[in-house]
């Protein structure tokens, strides 16, 4: 009688979680974008953090590169989502091999900023729409191009797994799933306040896939006015 | 009845293998290490690893303190020479004090640290227990151990789902099925525990070797006791011995003829590592205030100030982390360092943002009592940083700020100006700019 019962419960997992991530529905708003008294219409990407880790029978393997190609592709699909609501996305001064020492450190020091605040966003995420979370006006300090109205913050996560992990999980019935996770932090790039947050979630199977990551990333945002 | 048993013994017998795994996989220094597939996998991942920590600004570089890192690592390396390992030493962008070192030879120690310490003879125990974690392959044996385990509760986990049998032996099944991870954390920690202490006592004797002051590593080990920002909570999973055992069995390891340091040397040994040290020290402030650590930059700060008394820029440092430290106070009491009391605060940093907490205690009368002395000693130390250098444009701008935040408007807006002024090209001109702007908007 056990097996079946846990057979039961995984399948409603899996279902509620295909549910969830086909809704997309993690979207939430500032009262300055929802009452229309900010409007986006340039934005600035920085550079995406989206740490892929391979998961076998034998544990976790770092995958350096792959995370490396992987947060150009989802930089990718952000900027193409917000040209799709008209907001136009300035050209990327924040390459690495570009930077001298002191704005790499300002940049290191942003980002570090945002990931200091990135679990309140992420387990409060429903208290963007409550004007709760900024990153102060030490987002000046970066500099972006004077047009920029936010700033873009991506973060993602994701596990692959090998065929041995999959065989595991499948044996062991475990709640075991290779889900990749993004977030994106949208950024009054003066007042430093979050203006917009979404954490879409799928298979880690769509960040190898540019056409699926695209859609998710699009259906993320969705809900973000386009410019006008 | 035969396959119940089969199962168990079975099941017992790998989950036993399991704890005794830390002891038998001790390092055996005398064999070669022979790197396998997994070990030059891991390898190429960390070489990319450590090219990323360059590329994402995560290594502070000042030539001085580069040379002189370089120069006490070598010290301390002597002749080591071993396959895949190209010693580096570098400083990390980080005021969490601590330090680590990849399986290739990079060995980072963060800024927080590297303020922390004391002097050189410190700093070269820090990094000959850093080296011995390199020369021992500890990560590489690490990962063949932990991949092991994680096979065998795979196993034993599918074992456990598929087991045909039921009552007690079925029971027992799922029962070590359910606790063998938790033993597989355990065995892993052990075992990594094994290895700290075994890169303390190789670290002091290599340290030791290369001249330095034996008793450098236990004072690192008491320099890191300060428990400045209260986050040293007693966890039941540690992978480090706890800092007081490890002062115990260091200091009892220096033999009696030992090397010791008079006063005067201490005191020289002191200053000079102070001097090198200073520029980072600064910058290490600057990343302690960016990540809320406020009672770490004030507590730099001060040996700054100390160094230097007559210098403005350090001055305006002190004067900045009093600024930003708000309604705290600038040292732990006794009761903020009980156990409880640091695992609630760790709770509230986890819920609330540093504003949040900012407002809650300047609600209560200790945080108002604190605010009114940090404040005043933050206006007296830039006040004292622009007697000693009034072209101080820093000091400017951090009063600007004060007065800004004690709704002290025109002085805010007098000081934004002159900075300005002072620094018209200066990488936050046009944030302190919006913020005159947005002054004198409502002061009309």
């Amino acid at each position: 009688m056990r097996l079946p019962v846990r057979v039961v419960f995984v399948t409603l997992c899996c279902m509620f979680v295909h549910y969830d991530a086909g809704k997309v529905e993690a979207q939430y708003l500032h009262p300055k974008i929802v009452e229309k008294k900010v409007t986006i219409r340039s934005a600035v990407i920085l550079p995406a953090k989206v740490e892929i880790m391979k998961e076998s029978a034998k544990g976790s393997e770092m995958m350096v590169a792959q995370s490396a190609d992987i947060s150009k592709g989802v930089m990718e699909a952000v900027d193409q989502a917000l040209k799709e609501k008209k907001i136009s996305v300035v050209a990327n001064s924040f390459e690495p091999s570009a930077l001298d020492d002191s704005r790499k450190y300002q940049l290191a020091d942003i980002q570090t900023r945002y990931d200091a605040l990135l679990p309140k966003l992420v387990k409060k995420s429903k208290d963007v729409k409550k004007a709760r979370f900024t990153l102060g006006d030490e987002v000046m300090l970066l500099n972006v191009h004077k047009d920029a109205d936010v700033i873009v913050f991506i973060r993602g996560q994701g596990r692959v797994f090998t065929k041995g992990k999959t065989a595991f999980s499948i044996l062991s019935f475990s709640l075991d799933f290779p889900l990749a996770t993004i977030t994106v932090g949208i950024v009054d790039a003066r007042s430093g306040e979050v203006l917009a947050f979404t954490k879409p979630m799928n298979s880690s199977g769509v960040l190898k896939n540019k056409k699926s990551l695209n859609k998710m990333i699009q259906k993320s945002l969705k809900k973000l006015p386009a410019s006008a | 009845m035969n396959l119940k048993r089969y199962f168990l013994v079975f099941l017992l017998t790998v989950s036993l293998l399991l704890t005794s795994l830390p002891i038998s996989a001790r390092v055996v220094t005398d064999e070669p290490f022979v790197f396998g597939k997994v070990d030059q996998d891991l390898l190429s991942e960390i070489n990319l690893l450590d090219e990323r920590f360059e590329k994402d600004g995560a290594v502070y570089h000042d030539p001085v303190m580069d040379a002189y890192l370089n120069r006490v690592g070598t010290a301390v390396v002597a002749d080591k020479k071993l396959e895949n390992v190209q010693w580096k030493f570098r400083a990390l962008r980080d005021p969490v004090p601590n330090a680590f070192a990849l399986p290739n030879g990079s060995i980072y120690i963060n800024t927080g640290l590297l303020a922390l310490l004391d002097d050189e003879n410190q700093l070269a125990a820090v990094i000959a227990h850093e080296i011995t974690h390199v020369s021992g392959r500890h990560t590489y044996l690490r990962n063949r151990s932990l991949r092991k385990k994680m096979l065998a509760i795979n196993i034993i986990n599918t074992v456990g789902t598929w087991s045909p049998v039921g009552g007690a032996a079925g029971l027992a099944i799922n029962l070590i099925a359910t606790i063998s991870p938790f033993m597989l954390a355990i065995s892993v920690l052990g075992y990594s525990r094994e290895q700290e202490k075994e890169a303390d006592l190789e670290g002091l004797k290599s340290a030791t070797a290369a001249g330095f002051a034996p008793e450098g590593m236990p004072n690192s080990f008491k320099a890191m006791q300060r428990d400045i920002e209260g986050e040293q909570i007693n966890s039941f999973y540690s992978d480090h011995p706890k800092l007081q055992e490890r002062v115990n069995y260091t200091s009892s390891s220096i033999s009696a003829d030992a090397r010791k340091l008079s006063e005067d040397e201490a005191k020289t040994a002191k200053t000079d590592y102070l001097a090198v040290m200073e520029i980072v020290d600064r910058h290490n402030v600057d990343l302690a205030i960016n990540e809320g650590r406020f009672r770490s930059a004030v507590y730099v700060s001060q040996k700054l100030v100390t160094l230097h008394p007559e210098s403005s820029e350090n001055n305006s440092y002190l004067a900045e982390s009093y600024r930003t430290l708000g309604p705290r106070n600038a040292e732990l009491t006794e009761q903020q360092l009980t156990s409880g009391a640091k695992k609630k605060a760790a709770k509230t940093r986890d819920k609330r943002t540093f504003e949040e907490i900012d407002a809650e205690l300047l609600k209560t009368p200790a945080g108002q009592e604190a605010w009114k002395t940090n404040s005043q000693k933050a206006e007296t130390l830039f006040l004292r940083a622009l007697e000693l250098n009034r072209f101080n444009a820093s000091a400017h701008r951090g009063l600007g700020m004060l007065y800004e935040r004690l709704n002290r408007k025109p002085e805010a807006a007098g000081e934004y100006a002159k900075y300005l002024e002072l620094a018209p090209n200066a990488v936050d001109t046009e944030r302190v700019r919006r913020r005159l702007a947005v002054l004198r908007e409502s002061m009309n």
